[in-house]
């Protein structure tokens, strides 16, 4: 049943550099974010949430997070859960339910009290405050100082060898075959949530209300054009974020720059790569200023262990960063370098291509 | 001689008709995989899952086993019986069953709740047996579930994973749940309103099975306690399964044949 095994193998441009998509899909949309440009601001989480999770029982749900890293994530300690594929990308792992407290309450402020009856207080939760999305915001890891964090922005993967798909038994999900977009059919959803365990990336959630599950869509209606305005836009996470850190477009459109990034410069990297879903939201590695003596000068030492962004990132994070560095000096030594000028465009038009929806 | 003859004779066909009939009736009462329909009584009491007619139907004890359905935990199942009874009047069927469960799962609300369940299957084709699991492709089954949350649904499936919700349907329920155990009532009318419906009449028998669905065991899907296939003795006349007869018919024969090869060696060793 491995879609990978029987996946199509592209090569659009033809120069050796192979697209692997799923089987008997078109195109497969994609995501790259550059992590060096997000200030976790949440913009992207709030413009998700207004758009799609503001009430109808999915209050708890946030399609779209970001997470401070080192941290536990949301929802809590997701890393843990199982999930996913064996090794061989053959067989699903199991993963386990997470607790409705591991994703946060919403909470209950004295509103009443410090507004209308002249109570003293400082404004604040009522009770159970004991965690929640972001609970662990920029606490991150290290001693000062070289303590490190960094904000890590996740939707959905729409991934190539999904295992919610394959978890699912009556097959309520599936990948769109115009474009690759995993989908919950809520016609066909029983609410079994073998989906919500079987993603180890935890980005299938369980309505309570509708008693189905649901996800991430990646906004296909503003793709397809579907708005009020008609026009074709980027998903709202993207386009909502101030430092535009979100680069969209089809991985297989060899002439956009999520092409180029992924496959040819191979710059951006897939977050847990040893879950072998196969994601389709890559990451540009982050960088920190070097660690720093006790009199506060620099030294030559990576502030973010390598180890870490291993864990998170594969072995493949090494050679992103290290090309990322080099293409780095050739800009300093005044030399092109289209990887800089992919990363560093404040064009939108270049960053999304939208052209490829139409 | 002869006279002895003719009554070793006498005593081993009645030794042969003995066990074909009468030890039948004595080890089971009822033939095997029968659920009995119990006929006349009153509908509006049969509605409620403890209804004064249910003390008049007999009910019958149908063991569980986990379904091994391809989901994970498929055979951590932990109801091993459900008793069922059923009963009918002019218009309608009536299926009741009650298990012990001392947990009252009735809430969906977290991301770890699932409820209490429970579901009667029925061929589509009440003439034809499908295939345990949710029935096949050429070979359909109807399928009465009710939940924890009070809910109830007639499906329609044709193997695992495709059940369909059926609208316009009649279907009825009751549950209650005292002393740790649930009772539920289905009734339906007896007729099949359109092609996709089991017909019920008082000339055939046909199949049922059960499945029960203990929620704090987080059990859903196909990780639930089904039965083998029973029937629903709606047919005319005593039942049983063919080869029953068949069976004990073949066991006199054998007492039969053993006593007079013991006979016939015994006489030869005396050298008679």
């Amino acid at each position: 049943m491995s879609q990978s095994d029987d996946g199509q193998a592209n090569d659009p441009a033809g120069d050796g550099t192979e697209v692997r998509l799923a089987d008997g899909i078109d195109h497969q949309v994609a995501m790259v974010m550059d992590l060096n440009k997000c200030i976790g601001c949440q913009t992207c989480t709030i413009a998700c949430k207004t758009n799609w999770t503001d009430g109808g029982g999915r209050e708890y749900m946030y399609w779209n997070n970001v997470e401070t890293k080192p941290g536990s994530g949301y929802p809590r300690d997701w890393e843990e859960m199982g999930g996913g594929w064996d090794e061989e990308g053959e067989e699903r792992t199991p993963g386990e339910l997470q607790d409705r407290e591991d994703y946060g309450r919403p909470w209950d402020f004295n509103h009443e009290q410090v507004m209308y009856e002249g109570s003293d207080e400082p404004l604040r939760p009522m009770d159970q405050a004991g965690w929640g999305p972001n609970f662990d915001e920029d606490e991150g890891a290290g001693e000062y100082p070289n303590s490190y964090y960094f904000y890590l922005p996740r939707i959905c993967n729409h991934c190539t060898h999904p295992s919610c798909v394959e978890a699912c038994p009556r097959s309520a999900l599936y990948k769109r075959e115009e474009d690759g977009i995993v989908l919950v059919d809520q016609d066909r959803c029983r609410g079994y949530r073998y989906c919500v365990e079987g993603c180890p990336y935890r980005k299938v959630y369980y309505n309570a209300m509708k008693k189905t599950s649901e996800k991430c869509i990646f906004c296909y209606p503003r793709i397809e054009g579907e708005g009020p305005d008609g026009e074709v836009h980027a998903p709202s996470c993207a386009e909502d974020c101030p430092p535009q850190l979100r680069l969209v477009g089809y991985l297989d459109d060899e002439e956009g720059p999520i092409h180029k990034l992924v496959n040819e410069y191979e710059v951006a990297v897939r977050l847990h790569p040893e879950y072998r879903t196969e994601p389709n939201v890559y990451y540009i590695p982050p960088f920190a200023p070097p660690q720093h003596s006790e009199s506060g000068e620099s030294l030559n030492a990576e502030r973010i262990p390598r180890d870490y962004l291993e864990e998170l990132f594969g072995p493949d994070v090494n050679e992103a960063l290290n090309t990322i560095d080099r293409e780095r000096s050739r800009v300093e030594r005044g030399e092109e370098s289209e990887v800089m000028e992919l990363l560093t465009t404040t064009d939108t038009e270049d960053q999304y291509r939208l052209e490829v929806f139409d | 001689m002869a006279r002895r003859s003719l009554i070793l004779a006498g005593l081993l066909a009645a030794a042969l008709v003995a066990t074909a009939t009468v030890v039948p009736m004595l080890v089971s009462a009822r033939p095997a995989y029968e659920i009995p329909v119990h006929d006349g009584a009153d509908g509006d009491s049969l509605d409620g899952a403890e209804g004064d007619a249910w003390n008049e139907a007999p009910s019958v004890g149908v063991p569980l086993s986990s379904a091994d359905a391809a989901v994970p935990a498929a055979n951590d199942t932990s109801v091993e019986e459900v008793r069922v009874a059923s009963a009918r009047t002019d218009e309608r069927l009536y299926v009741r069953l009650s298990w012990a469960d001392a947990t009252r799962d009735t809430s969906t609300n977290d991301v770890r709740e699932f409820a209490d369940a429970v579901a009667v299957q029925v061929p589509a084709n009440e003439s034809e047996r499908p295939p345990i699991a949710m029935g096949g492709t050429d070979n359909p089954v109807n399928v009465w579930y009710w939940n924890g949350l009070n809910s109830s649904q007639e499906l329609l499936a044709g193997g695992p994973g495709t059940t369909t919700v059926m609208t316009s349907g009649e279907l009825r329920t009751n549950a209650t749940h005292s002393d740790d155990r649930w009772r539920v009532v289905f009734s339906r009318p007896l007729a099949g309103e359109d092609a996709n419906r089991t017909a019920f009449s008082a000339t055939e028998d046909v199949d049922a099975a059960v499945a029960v669905w203990n929620g704090s065991n987080m059990e859903r899907s196909g990780q639930k306690a089904t039965s083998e296939w029973y029937y629903l003795a709606l047919g005319p006349g005593p039942k049983g399964p063919p080869y029953e007869a068949i069976l004990w018919t073949v066991a006199g024969l054998a007492i039969v044949f053993t006593t007079l090869v013991t006979i016939e060696g015994v006489r030869r060793t005396r050298g008679e």
